[in-house]
């Protein structure tokens, strides 16, 4: 009985660790095949030449650089948003917050992180119905108001990884303020936030990637499938994910498909250099502490 | 619709939490070194995926092989969001019970292989249950980002507002209810429900917040 | 050798005949453009999805012209072109079907037809069926039949596609050839007129309905009762399942809009409108 369970468990352990290899690897090689051929000056900029694209002379159609430049302010704008304050509240849980709110607000923040970003965008889309129906009666859907919501997004991930990046300096180092007379604030500010400071950037790289891919928030707060490139706030705009999900459902010849493909590679080699940027300035990290 | 959430997320979370605790048996104990480093690197690697990309590749890589393979409905259903869902929250869960076992005294494993327990035997008999509360949160915390995901039910499962009676039904989940009804007039009952659906996921997610720290673990948001 | 040199002949001719018809379009286009020259802002467009290769054709026309106008496009359904036009989210909100009494009531709409547009029963090229009786496609749609075999097709089960709740050609099919009869539940629902060609298009045992504009080689439009559906039979009324698409606006549109609105309307619109496979109402 003891034997069999071992040795289903070796064959489970197995068959799924070669099996989430294999799905990973088909689903790369089969982009990778069919996205390839796609990337050239044209995915970019369309039949714009691409001087005056760059410039914004010319408005461009059928290609993805407004969508990339829509993607882009998006994540600005939620950096914009998330990273500050989310570095505020991680600094106020790890060094000020009392047990009792501390709890309480652990909480908020999980309950944050755990919010679907649909309910995120739905939340965006009401307050801006509230809004034209209040004081603001200006108020559209666009640029803005996506950041926000994204930013709200993303603001666990921040705040989650600020927190635990303090809170992983070694005592010793942690004291060594307090024991040569600073003050609270200063020991954060001179000693442990410089210290924490590659474990911040990593979790804020990973917002940011996080960012670039959401589809649903989005979704719901001014994405469109053909705007150009954004020029105020307020503006709607296009943005890579949505365009990949436009283009898997509407596709209109295979060369709108195959720039479907192109684009999706293009989305995943962008997240895919946000997350690799993350995990070695993690390692970095991890590595000065190992050799104290 | 509720119906199609849960058993979107109940039957993903299925396929996926085998699998993250698999994954998790050779990272601790039958691949140690290169191997394991290789493949927990690939997990990690592949939370940065994008959603939207699993669904792309999926209605043009998985859909219409469903569909020539099993023969039953046009490939947009219940199983092929199953499948490409529980890729997603693989890495989630994995990385949980990765943390946790992790996080393990590591004198208990070097107390079991005194014992000569074999690699497997120590992952069953000792890890596993030492981590038992971690074993809880991934699964619960899983089970929130399968309920919580839109874009793999909207752009895979059919969106069919049906009581998904078989795997090769089409079906809608609550998540997609909000993306593809948002549409219609402010007066339609249609319209009323977006709002209720997105009320219901809150409070879903909420409670696995709940479970979540009632568990003892901290919701990384990985 | 003489078919290849007769060939490439016709080719020549072919392209000389295009740039030819291109140069006078170009011109043509000056024209009817001189409306925008001096105006700047932007138009946000929402709704019926029938409508968007024709909206995006003369964005793209009149961004050209006039880089300072920005025209931003988007579907969701003729329910949200209502809602969004109406809420004031944007400036113009597409329908592909007639406003009701109190849509136009509630948000003082004011409607400009501009096309009409039949809605075609499509299913996969190689699907030998061509034709299919009013009655046989009500009992598909309501799931009564469910497999090819029934309706002389080779055997293999039927999938239905159909569109979102917000759909306006949903409504017209479901209103003029199912008779407001019942559709499947276990039916597929795709949420715009391009995303039902490319799902029937990737599905050889797949039925659905789509804007005969929007009909091309991928798909293969089912003849209804002997009648083709094609714009001719549309126009002279033997295609029964028909609408017009509408801009809509609240109130009197603003000077840009009114530009953009006269601009679909005129002869270099009804050209946009006719290529994008649809028919011009005057």
């Amino acid at each position: 009985m003891q034997k069999t369970l071992d040795r289903l468990l070796t064959c489970l352990a197995w068959l799924s660790g070669g099996g989430t290899l294999l799905a990973v690897s088909l689903l790369l090689v089969f982009l990778a095949s069919h996205g390839m051929p796609g990337i050239d000056a044209a995915l970019f900029f369309g039949d714009t030449p691409w001087l005056d694209a760059l410039l914004a002379r010319k408005p461009i159609f059928g290609g993805i650089w407004p969508a990339l430049v829509g993607t882009f302010s998006l994540v600005f704008l939620a950096s914009v948003f998330s990273i500050p304050l989310g570095i505020a509240s991680g600094i106020y849980l790890a060094e000020y917050a009392s047990d009792h709110r501390h709890s309480l607000l652990d909480f908020m923040v999980d309950l944050l992180s755990g919010t679907p970003s649909i309910v995120m965008g739905l939340f965006g889309f009401t307050a801006i119905l509230a809004l034209r129906k209040t004081f603001l009666p200006g108020a559209r859907t666009g640029l803005l108001l996506a950041g926000l919501c994204i930013g709200l997004l993303v603001l666990p991930y921040v705040i989650r990884t600020t927190e635990s990046a303090l809170e992983g300096i070694p005592d010793h180092l942690r004291l060594l303020g307090p024991s040569l007379g600073l003050t609270r604030w200063q020991n954060i500010n001179k000693v442990l936030l410089p210290l924490a400071g590659r474990g911040i950037l990593s979790g804020a790289i990973l917002a940011v990637g996080r960012a670039a891919e959401d589809t649903a928030v989005i979704l719901l707060t001014g994405v469109v499938a053909h705007a150009g490139i954004p020029g105020s706030l307020a503006d709607k705009f296009e943005a890579l994910p949505f365009r990949i999900y436009y283009l898997a459902a509407e596709h209109r010849s295979p060369q709108e498909l195959e720039q479907g493909f192109a684009t999706a590679l293009v989305l995943l080699l962008l997240t895919g250099l946000l997350f690799l940027a993350a995990v070695l300035l993690q390692r970095s990290v991890e590595r000065r502490w190992k050799t104290r | 619709m509720c119906a199609g959430s849960l058993a979107l997320a109940i039957l993903s979370l299925v396929v996926a939490y085998p699998a993250a605790l698999g994954i998790c048996t050779l990272v601790h104990g039958l691949a140690r070194g290169l191997s394991a480093r290789f493949l927990l690197a690939l997990v990690h690697f592949m939370t940065s995926i994008p959603t939207v990309v699993y669904g792309f590749v999926s209605v043009f890589l998985l859909v219409p092989r469903l569909r020539e393979w099993f023969a039953v409905g046009s490939g947009f259903s219940l199983l092929a969001a199953v499948l490409t869902l529980s890729l997603l929250i693989l890495p989630t869960i994995t990385l949980v019970l990765h943390s946790r076992m992790e996080q393990l005294d590591p004198t208990l494993r070097l107390a079991a292989e005194a014992m000569g327990f074999t690699p497997v035997q120590q992952v069953r008999c000792v890890l596993l249950p030492a981590a038992a509360r971690g074993l809880t949160a991934a699964a619960v915390l899983g089970f929130g980002r399968a309920v919580g995901d839109t874009l793999v039910s909207l752009m895979l499962a059919g969106n069919a507002a049906q009581f998904p009676h078989s795997l090769f039904a089409s079906i809608r989940t609550l998540t997609a209810h909000i993306g593809l009804v948002l549409a219609t007039d402010s007066q339609s009952m249609a319209y009323q429900s977006v709002f209720a659906a997105g009320l219901l996921l809150f409070l879903l997610t909420g409670a696995v917040s709940l479970l979540i720290r009632k568990s003892g673990g901290k919701n990384r948001g990985l | 050798m003489s078919t290849r040199t007769t060939k490439s002949i016709c080719r020549v001719a072919l392209v000389v005949f295009a740039l030819i018809l291109w140069s006078s379009a170009g011109t043509a286009s000056a024209a009817a453009l001189d409306s925008f020259a001096g105006l700047e802002g932007t138009i946000d467009i929402a709704g019926g999805t029938a409508h968007i290769p024709v909206m995006t054709d003369a964005a793209k026309n009149i961004m050209t012209f006039n880089p300072k106008i920005r025209i931003t496009v988007e579907g969701g359904g003729s329910g949200i072109g209502v809602q969004k036009v109406g809420e004031g989210l944007v400036s113009i909100g597409n329908t592909g079907r007639a406003l009701s009494e109190e849509e136009i009531a509630k948000y003082g709409l004011k409607s400009y037809p501009f096309a009409l547009d039949g809605v075609a029963v499509i299913i996969h090229p190689d699907n030998p069926l061509s034709g299919l009786a009013a009655e046989q496609i009500r009992d598909i749609f309501s799931g009564k039949i469910t497999n090819w075999k029934e309706v002389g097709g080779k055997d293999g089960a039927i999938h239905l596609f159909t569109r979102d709740e917000a759909s306006g050609t949903r409504e017209v099919f479901w209103e003029k050839l199912l008779k407001k009869g019942p559709i499947a539940t276990g039916a597929n629902v795709v949420a715009s007129n391009g995303a039902m060609k490319s799902a029937v298009a990737q599905d050889k045992d797949a039925i659905g309905y789509a804007g005969i504009g929007h009909v091309d080689q991928t798909v293969k439009a089912v003849v209804l009762d002997g009648v083709a559906p094609s714009q001719e039979n549309a126009m002279n009324g033997s295609y029964p399942v028909v609408r017009k698409l509408y801009m809509n606006t609240r109130g009197e549109p603003s000077k840009l809009v009114k530009a953009f609105i006269d601009y679909i309307l005129s002869p270099e619109g009804v050209a946009i409108i006719t290529k994008s496979g649809y028919l011009p109402l005057k």
